[in-house]
Parts: C-alpha cells; sequence; structure tokens
C-alpha cells in the first residue's frame, strides 16, 4: 500500500442543533468557536504535513458536523486553507457534506469555484412526519428542490437517507426510495436508524418512549432498498452505499481497501505511517490543545503488517465486488491467505462467502452478516 | 480431701447466651481473671463469630476448692447446629449433664428442642436455666412455662440469670455441683476412653479431645483407636485451662486431650473409641458411625481464575474440617471443578463462606443436592451424589430420598402459613404443639431436598423472620423422582440437571428452561432449549437464528473503534463453553443457577 496519504478527511463540528439520534463530534449552536477552529485547523495541517509531506491527493472529503453551517467568508477561509496546503491530482474527488436547509445559489457558486466537485447531501427522507422524527429541519419537497439546484451546479450528487425510524414501515421507505431515483442524483447511502450509547434517541428507547422498528422489518427494508435501487441502476457496492456506473465515492474506497490518509478536525481518525490516530473527540479539548502548541491526537495505535491485513481484509469484504487476499498479501507482506485458510472454510461452509481463487466476497445471506465476516477475518486481538 | 467430677454441656439456640454464660462461669469458678476475659474464649473463629454458631467443639476444665472439696468441672462445647447432630451426640455421649439455656425474652427455640431431645435420649441430667433476666422485656415466669410446656421441665427447678451481669452464675455453679451425678470412677478398669472432637495444630498435628470412660491414660504409653485401628504412642496430654495445659495423665471421668503425632486430622475419628493394643482392649463405646455427607454441590472457579488456587483453598479448609470433601469434577458447562460434600445446609453455606474470606477466589455453585439411593433393575443400591449419575429411568427401580423430621417453632399468627408451605414441600404432619399463648411448635417429616431448596428461607419469610427451623434425618424413603436434564439442541447441559419430584418437574422444566433460553446469545442458527426426564421432553424454548449481523457505517473514523468491538466480541466468545455446537458464556450458566424461583 502506498506509504503517502492520498487522500484527506476534514472535520467541521458545528451543527444548528444537534440531532436525537447523532454521536458524532459535533458541537450545536456554538458559532462562536468557528473562527478559532479555523486557526486550528491550519495550524493541525501544517504541523502533519510536516512529518508527512503531502505530494498530491486524490481525493478530499469534508465532512461533519455541518461544513455548510460556516457562513460565507468562513467557508471561504476553509477552502482557502486547503487548497492552499493540500495540492490536489488533476481529476481528484473533492466532497463536500452538506445539509438541503443551508443550501444556496450563492453557496453553490462558492463550492464549485473553489473547485469542489462532489457534494454529499444530508437528506435523510423525503418524508415530512419521518423528517420531524428524525428532527432535521427541513421538509420533504425542500430536499427535492435543492437536489435539483445542486445537481444544475455541481452534477455528482449523492443523498444519505435514514431508514427504521421509529413508526416508519416499508410502504413509507418504499416512497421514499422512489423519491429519490426520480431524481439528479448520482450516488445514495443508506443507513439503517441506529440507537447509540449517550444520544437522546439511546435513552428515550431506555425509557421505552421511543420503539425501534423490529428486525425482520429492518432486514425487509434493506432488502427492498437494494432491490429497487437495483432496477433504477444504481450498483450496490458497498453494504450501505448504491452508485451509478463510475460514481463509487473515491474517497470512502480508499478506507475500505486499507489506503493510508490524512484527517483533521475533532475526533477525527487519521490512517499515516502505519498509525491509526484519534483526534481528541472534545471541539473544546481540540481547540485547546492546538491552542497550547500540543498535539490534538489522543489515541495513537502503531498498525503491525498482520493488522493491516487483517483489517484489509475485514473492512475490504464489506464491499460487494469482493476483494483480492492476494493484492493485501503484495500490499502487507504478510502472508494472509495461508493464514486465514481455516476461517475462510468456515466462513464458506456456513454460507457467508464465496471464494474464486484468491478472491472472496460476501454471498446473499453473507451480506447480512457483514459484521460476522468481518469479526472472523479480523480474528482476535494479536 | 476429695476430688470432685462434673461434666457437662451448654444447649442453647444462636444467640441466647451460651458463649457470655461460658465465659461467667469461667470467671466465677476463678479459671479466668475478669481482665483476660476481655476476648470470649470459648469460640474463637472469627468466622463462628459473625454467624455466631459455634462449629467446632472445645472443651475447658474449671478447678477450684470449696472448703475440704476440690472440683474439677468440665465444660464440653457442643456445635449449635443440626448439621453437626452427630459431633453433638458425641459430646452429649461425654457428659452426665446439660444446661439448657433459653433467652428470657425470646423463649424456646426450634434448635432448643431438638438438642433438648437429644439431651435426654443420653439421659442425662438437664438444668434448665434463664438467661438475659436483666432485659426489661424479660419474660421469665412464661419463658418457664413454656420450657415445661416443651421440654418437660419444672418451673421450679429453673435457674435464673444473666450471663451479662452475672447475677445467678454463683447459684448455677451450685446446681451443676448438686445435681449433676459424678461420673464413674473406675480408674484401674483397661482404658476406655472416647474421641468427641479433633482439630489441627501446625506444629503438633492432629489434637485429640476424648473423654475418658473408664481407666487411665498416661504420657508416654502406647493407645489404640479401636475403629481406625491404629497405634499411636501419647507424647502429650493434658486439659485446657483454657490454654493448653500439659499433665500426666487422665483418668476415669476426666475430659482433655492427647497429643500422638497423628500428621492427618481424618486419621482421627469422631466417636472411635481409644483403649490399649493387643487382646486385653475394651469394648468400643456405642454410637459410632462416619460422618454422612448428605448435601452436594459443584463448586468450579468463575472465568478466569485457577483452578490450582481453588484446590489448594480447599485442602487448607478441609484439614480443619474432616466432614468436608471434595474431588475434581469435570463439566462440559463450567470447565474443570471440584464435587464437594457437606453434612447439610449450614455446613455448606459455612464451607463456602471461609473459602471466599480466606481466599480469593470468586465461585460458581451448581445447585446443591442431597444424598440419593437408587436400587437399580439388579438390585443394587446405590448412593448417588450428583443428578448426572442418576442412571436412566429404565434402570431406575427404586429412588429413594432422605427424610428429615423439622421441629418449626412460630408464632401462632403463622401456623397457617408455615402449614400450607409445608404441606406443598410434601411435608407429613407429625405433630403440633401450643408452647404459649402465642407460640406453637410443628413437627413435619419433609424430604430433606425440599429443605434444602428454599424451605429454608421461605419459613424466615413467610414469619417475617420469627420462625426457626430445625431438623434431623429419619432415614430414607422411596419416592416419585426423576433426573430432570437440560438440552441445548439435544446436548446435555450436564452442570444444569437436577434431581426432582415428577409432579414438580413441569413447572421446574419450564421455569429453567425459559431462563436458559434468555441468557443464550443468538447464534447463527436455531437453538432448542429443551427440559427432559430420559428421552421424554416435558419443556421446549427456542432461541431463534440470529437473522443480521451488519452495521450499516464504516467510514475511516469507525475503522479502529469497529475492530475494538468486534475483537472484543470475539475474545467473549473464545471464553464462552461449547455445548455441541451451541456457545453459552459462563455467565449465562450463573444466572439459571442463582434462578430462585426455578
Ligand atoms: N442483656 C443481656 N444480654 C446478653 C446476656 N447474655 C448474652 N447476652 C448478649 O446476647 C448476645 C448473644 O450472646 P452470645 O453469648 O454470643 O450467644 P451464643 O450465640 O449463644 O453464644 C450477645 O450480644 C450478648 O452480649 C444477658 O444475660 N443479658
Ligand atoms: S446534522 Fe448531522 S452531524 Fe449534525 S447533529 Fe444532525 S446528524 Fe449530527
Amino acid at each position: 500500500m502506498p506509504s503517502t496519504p492520498r487522500s484527506a478527511y476534514l472535520h467541521v463540528p458545528f451543527c444548528r442543533h444537534r440531532c436525537g439520534y447523532c454521536n458524532f463530534s459535533v458541537v450545536a449552536d456554538r458559532d462562536d468557536l468557528i473562527d478559532r477552529f479555523l486557526n486550528a485547523i491550519e495550524i493541525e495541517i501544517t504541523q502533519v504535513l510536516a512529518q508527512t509531506p503531502c505530494q498530491q491527493l486524490d481525493t478530499l472529503f469534508i465532512g461533519g458536523g455541518t461544513p455548510t453551517h460556516l457562513n460565507p467568508d468562513q467557508l471561504e477561509r476553509l477552502l482557502k486553507t486547503l487548497r492552499q496546503h493540500l495540492p490536489l491530482a488533476e481529476n481528484a474527488e473533492w466532497s463536500v457534506e452538506a445539509n438541503p436547509e443551508d443550501i444556496t445559489s450563492d453557496k453553490l457558486h462558492q463550492l464549485r469555484d473553489a473547485g469542489i466537485n462532489r457534494i454529499s447531501l444530508g437528506v435523510q427522507s423525503f418524508d415530512d412526519q419521518k423528517l420531524a422524527v428524525l428532527q432535521r429541519s427541513h421538509s420533504g419537497p425542500l430536499a427535492q428542490q435543492v437536489i435539483e439546484a445542486t445537481a444544475n451546479v455541481i452534477p455528482n450528487v449523492s443523498i444519505d437517507l435514514i431508514f427504521a425510524a421509529p413508526n416508519e414501515d416499508l410502504q413509507r421507505w418504499q416512497s421514499d426510495l422512489q423519491t429519490a431515483v426520480r431524481l439528479p442524483i448520482k450516488h445514495l447511502s443508506t443507513y439503517a436508524l441506529t440507537f447509540e450509547k449517550g444520544t437522546q434517541f439511546w435513552n428515550q428507547r431506555q425509557r421505552g418512549t421511543l420503539l425501534p422498528v423490529d428486525e425482520s422489518a429492518e432486514i425487509e427494508m434493506y432488502d427492498q432498498s437494494r432491490q429497487m435501487l437495483g432496477e433504477a441502476g444504481f450498483d450496490h457496492y458497498e453494504i450501505s452505499n448504491f452508485a451509478q456506473p463510475d460514481h463509487q465515492c473515491r474517497h470512502n474506497m480508499a478506507y475500505w481497501l486499507g489506503n493510508p490518509w490524512y484527517a483533521f478536525g475533532p475526533g477525527a481518525a487519521a490512517f499515516i505511517d502505519h498509525h491509526r490516530n484519534v483526534n481528541h473527540r472534545s471541539t473544546f479539548t481540540y481547540l485547546k490543545r492546538i491552542e497550547q502548541g500540543r498535539s490534538p491526537i489522543d489515541e495513537s495505535e502503531s498498525i503491525t503488517a498482520q493488522q493491516a491485513a487483517r483489517e484489509a481484509a475485514a473492512f475490504g469484504a464489506r464491499l460487494l465486488q469482493g476483494i483480492d487476499l492476494a493484492d493485501i498479501e503484495r500490499a502487507t507482506g504478510w502472508p494472509i491467505i495461508q493464514e486465514l485458510q481455516p476461517t475462510l472454510d468456515q466462513l464458506l461452509e456456513q454460507a457467508l462467502i464465496q471464494i474464486s481463487n484468491t478472491s472472496i466476497c460476501l454471498t446473499e445471506r453473507g451480506i447480512h452478516f457483514a459484521d460476522t465476516v468481518a469479526s472472523e477475518l479480523l480474528g482476535e486481538t494479536h | 480431701m476429695t476430688k470432685h467430677l462434673r461434666n457437662f454441656c451448654i444447649i442453647a439456640h444462636i444467640d441466647h447466651g451460651k458463649s457470655t454464660l461460658a465465659d461467667r462461669l469461667l470467671e466465677e469458678t476463678g479459671t479466668v481473671s475478669i481482665r483476660e476475659m476481655k476476648e470470649q474464649l470459648l469460640d474463637d473463629l472469627e468466622l463462628e463469630r459473625q454467624r455466631g454458631i459455634t462449629i467446632k467443639a472445645r472443651a475447658v476444665v474449671m478447678k477450684f476448692r470449696r472448703g475440704k472439696d476440690e472440683y474439677e468441672l468440665n465444660l464440653i462445647d457442643t456445635p449449635g447446629h443440626v448439621d453437626f447432630q452427630y459431633e453433638v451426640s458425641r459430646a452429649l455421649a461425654c457428659c452426665e449433664g446439660v444446661l439448657l439455656l433459653v433467652d428470657a425474652f425470646q423463649g424456646v427455640e426450634a434448635q432448643t428442642v431438638a438438642n433438648a431431645y437429644a439431651a435426654m435420649e443420653h439421659d442425662l441430667h438437664i438444668i434448665p436455666v434463664i438467661n438475659k433476666i436483666d432485659l426489661t422485656h424479660a419474660r421469665p415466669d412464661e419463658v418457664a412455662e413454656e420450657m415445661m410446656n416443651s421440654l418437660g421441665t419444672d418451673p421450679d427447678d429453673c435457674v435464673r440469670v444473666s450471663a451479662k451481669t452475672g447475677q445467678g452464675v454463683g447459684k448455677l455453679v451450685d446446681a451443676i455441683i448438686e445435681h449433676i451425678p459424678e461420673p464413674p470412677r473406675d480408674t484401674e478398669a483397661v482404658l476406655q476412653a472416647m474421641v468427641f472432637d479433633s482439630n489441627y495444630d501446625d506444629y503438633r498435628g492432629a489434637i485429640t479431645y476424648v473423654r475418658v470412660m473408664q481407666g487411665t491414660v498416661r504420657k508416654g504409653q502406647k493407645i489404640r483407636f479401636l475403629r481406625a485401628d491404629t497405634t499411636h504412642d501419647v507424647v502429650e496430654l493434658g486439659q485446657f485451662t483454657p490454654h493448653r495445659t500439659a499433665c500426666d495423665e487422665l483418668s476415669a471421668g476426666q475430659v482433655g486431650y492427647l497429643i500422638c503425632n497423628i500428621k492427618s486430622l481424618g486419621d482421627v475419628h469422631i466417636g472411635d473409641t481409644i483403649s490399649i493394643p493387643g487382646d486385653g482392649a475394651a469394648e468400643p463405646l456405642a454410637g459410632y458411625s462416619r460422618p454422612k455427607r448428605m448435601v452436594y454441590c459443584g463448586l468450579f472457579p468463575s472465568d478466569g481464575q485457577n483452578f490450582s488456587d481453588l484446590r489448594e483453598a480447599l485442602e487448607r479448609l478441609a484439614v480443619n474440617d474432616p466432614s468436608f470433601e471434595f474431588e475434581p469434577e469435570t463439566s462440559d458447562a463450567l470447565g474443570f471443578g471440584f464435587r464437594c460434600g457437606f453434612l447439610g445446609l449450614l455446613h455448606m453455606e459455612i464451607v463456602q463462606q471461609r473459602l471466599e474470606n480466606e481466599s480469593d477466589i470468586d465461585l460458581v455453585q451448581t445447585a446443591p443436592n442431597v444424598t440419593y439411593e437408587i436400587v437399580n433393575k439388579r438390585g443394587e443400591t446405590v448412593e448417588i451424589h450428583k443428578p448426572q449419575d442418576v442412571p436412566d429411568p429404565g434402570d431406575v427401580e427404586e429412588f429413594r430420598q432422605p427424610i428429615v423430621r423439622c421441629n418449626i417453632i412460630v408464632p401462632t399468627d403463622f401456623i397457617g402459613a408455615v402449614m400450607k408451605l409445608c404441606q406443598e414441600r410434601r411435608g407429613i404432619q407429625k405433630s403440633q404443639e401450643y408452647l404459649a399463648a402465642q407460640r406453637a411448635m410443628l413437627t413435619y417429616d419433609i424430604p430433606l431436598a425440599e429443605v434444602v431448596y428454599d424451605l429454608h428461607d421461605k419459613i424466615k419469610s413467610c414469619t417475617r423472620g420469627y420462625g426457626t427451623l430445625d431438623y434431623e434425618i429419619i432415614g430414607y424413603e422411596a419416592a416419585d423422582l426423576a433426573r430432570l436434564d437440560f438440552l441445548v439442541n439435544g446436548k446435555r447441559v450436564d452442570a444444569l440437571s437436577i434431581v426432582c419430584n415428577r409432579a414438580d418437574a413441569d413447572r421446574r422444566g419450564r421455569a429453567v428452561a425459559k431462563k436458559l433460553k434468555s441468557e443464550i446469545d443468538r447464534h447463527m442458527f436455531e437453538v432448542a432449549v429443551q427440559a427432559a426426564i430420559g428421552s421424554r421432553v416435558i419443556a421446549r424454548e427456542t432461541v431463534p437464528a440470529m437473522r443480521k449481523n451488519v452495521t450499516a457505517k464504516c467510514y475511516g473514523g469507525d475503522i479502529t473503534r469497529k475492530r475494538k468491538l468486534l475483537q472484543k466480541q470475539k475474545e467473549g466468545k473464545k471464553r464462552m463453553k461449547a455445548i455441541g455446537n451451541v456457545e453459552i458464556s459462563q455467565k449465562a450458566f450463573m444466572a439459571v443457577l442463582s434462578e430462585d424461583d426455578s
């Protein structure tokens, strides 16, 4: 695997308010911190690049939080910082996450003019009732308009949709999917709602005031997504991701294939120089550390060749095209094929994977058990 | 000058003041000064203090003069609980009298009655003593009447004392001297002594407690244990004053100890007779038997704990408690551990508590079971110490279980509740007596298994703690019993098998199967949990197959976290026990085993 990262991630931790299901590293309603954050990011990028110089990036991803929550001046400054420090290759993919309610024609042009060529919209649903349950501040019709408007300026549009929200049934999910495929989008990510510790939803579920939909309904919705999106020409290429031909998210592919990447901002996780470094999740601590000249890294773990190989196998297996273990072996120098033989036999017997030569891929059944497969491929801690 | 001997013990319910009274007697007779009395002397094991139960008998000699007369009073301490019924009987066999001690406020309790009956069987002279008369709520007259009703003692004979203030203790000494008969003093006859207790000294080996019935034992002489058929030299002998004090001889009627270079307590049998080697030996004393383990359970180290640590801890305990036994046991479900035998339920609790106090081991305990007897189709009778050993139904001709006679003393308000409970537990009522206007004694014959299962706790809870229960084994009876097994995907989970009455099998089978189901994680396939007698399934639960295991989001930031999560799950799985193709955590077994209403 290339040792110089060709991907970078930037985390913008600001949101208008915190959604009930969200456990991201986010501060809501603290716009006063944005300027300090922009300073800190510049310092962090400079420091990291001083250690691990950047040649050229193939992908750059601005995620959050809500990057588009920044006002035009702040956004301008951020984009400028990135352009200045992170040279992009020709044809590089530069994505930004955005919430529909922040999108204006001016902002779209600002993003496009800066060089952003892919936009990922946090739509979640087109159904007003479901959006209310999820505590999103846009409406279904607005989301549709925004998608159309965005596609006119930045054609490579991706949207996120959540399913299995409380009270949701198959019919409601089908209508979300129907709406989505009629719109000018190139890529779609679908997630079953999860209840994460520390979120409002988690607490409500514990108290019994919020009921998750039952497991079989959730499975049905997932299978429905695969079918309907497939029919509409979207290729199911990763557990939760669908794309039109040639529109897979190249940035995310870097994660799944085990390639290195830079990561900046609170809670951001990088994979550089055989280390997984995770910045402190608290925006306040992150800012304080950078301002005091200290490293924002909270956890750093060195990854052995064996670990790298097993991780590449485990996370690569999430790709529906499968993964060639010989590639991993070549990149890491670790004899992963031989090491995993008994595991592969077992997974094969359980009908979770298919094997052809040195490549493995999930079976139909295996798709529903991707974590079981990943867990077996990872093995125990070494 | 004449020397007079008196041998006696004190029978009392827990907390009625036996230890305190013993202290006062030592003071009153000048054996120990008040200053030395700071610590209670008779029961010195910390655990006994915690529980207020004297487990191991001790014997103290009190020597004093009155005018021309010299007295030697031997107080033999008896274990307070009926699990040690046999040991109590051997101690009683060494006495001519007993002090029957009853709390002036609490009145007669079940344990007092059981032990008083035992004393009567031994034809001992009984001195009724009412203690704690200093209490404001003392009701000595009523208690004297209760004692008359339940134990047949004469209210006029009751000696009233306060072991706390010392009031009446002088009179009690007078009563001991006056009423308890002098033991026979045939010091010239062939040696015959009763072994009534033993303990282990790290330097000296076994200390054997004896009462000389006839003849004399001297330092340096050769003796023989008649039942064990072993011969030893008497290296040292003496009396407890209360410290070990050596002397040259012990003669008929006296109580003391022998040290004979015996390396293991297992070689000293309580109830054995000591005499001389060769043909001229005295007759062995009657009433000897080997301790019988009535309750068994499996003890396993919990996850990650060391098997050999547990073995060492058990060995250490057994050194001082020959009635406790253990042997290695292997369970598919719980791994390597030990099957342990106890005299009774309380004995089991004491041993467990000691294990936990004295060593740092977390234990998993299987449900206790009693010792059953099975007559198989070939007419052989076999003792069963664990449910797994019960043969399949086709090979069982008769299944027998131990029956105990329970005395339960309750305030009259609770009679109804207790009777209902005893009936539910297959008790057969033997009698019902009113001890006083407000208190009654119920006598039932009940399977020991029911007592072990939960009767004791249930009586406590349905009488708001006022009811007291005591029991003694009366024998074995045939019953409609069966081994109830639990299976996951057709494989028996050895640690969960129980023996129960067929009539209860449905209820208990369903409860355990349900609980087990709730504790088993979902697998890639369906898991059937069944309760069965032989090949007949009586309850079935199903753990549905896992239908998915996939998290939607997995991006750069999730990779480390997710990998750790998956690996942790994987490691948890590694520690699981495999029953066939089903993996079950030890925690799940513990949850099932500790279920109360199974
Ligand atoms: N008031 C009062 N308390 C007593 C008397 N005798 C014993 N006690 C208390 O009763 C409790 C139990 O006494 P103890 O001698 O340990 O009872 P054992 O379990 O029979 O040995 C202790 O708290 C003693 O202090 C007495 O005569 N009067
Ligand atoms: S907008 Fe997105 S990042 Fe912000 S709180 Fe909601 S879910 Fe979380």
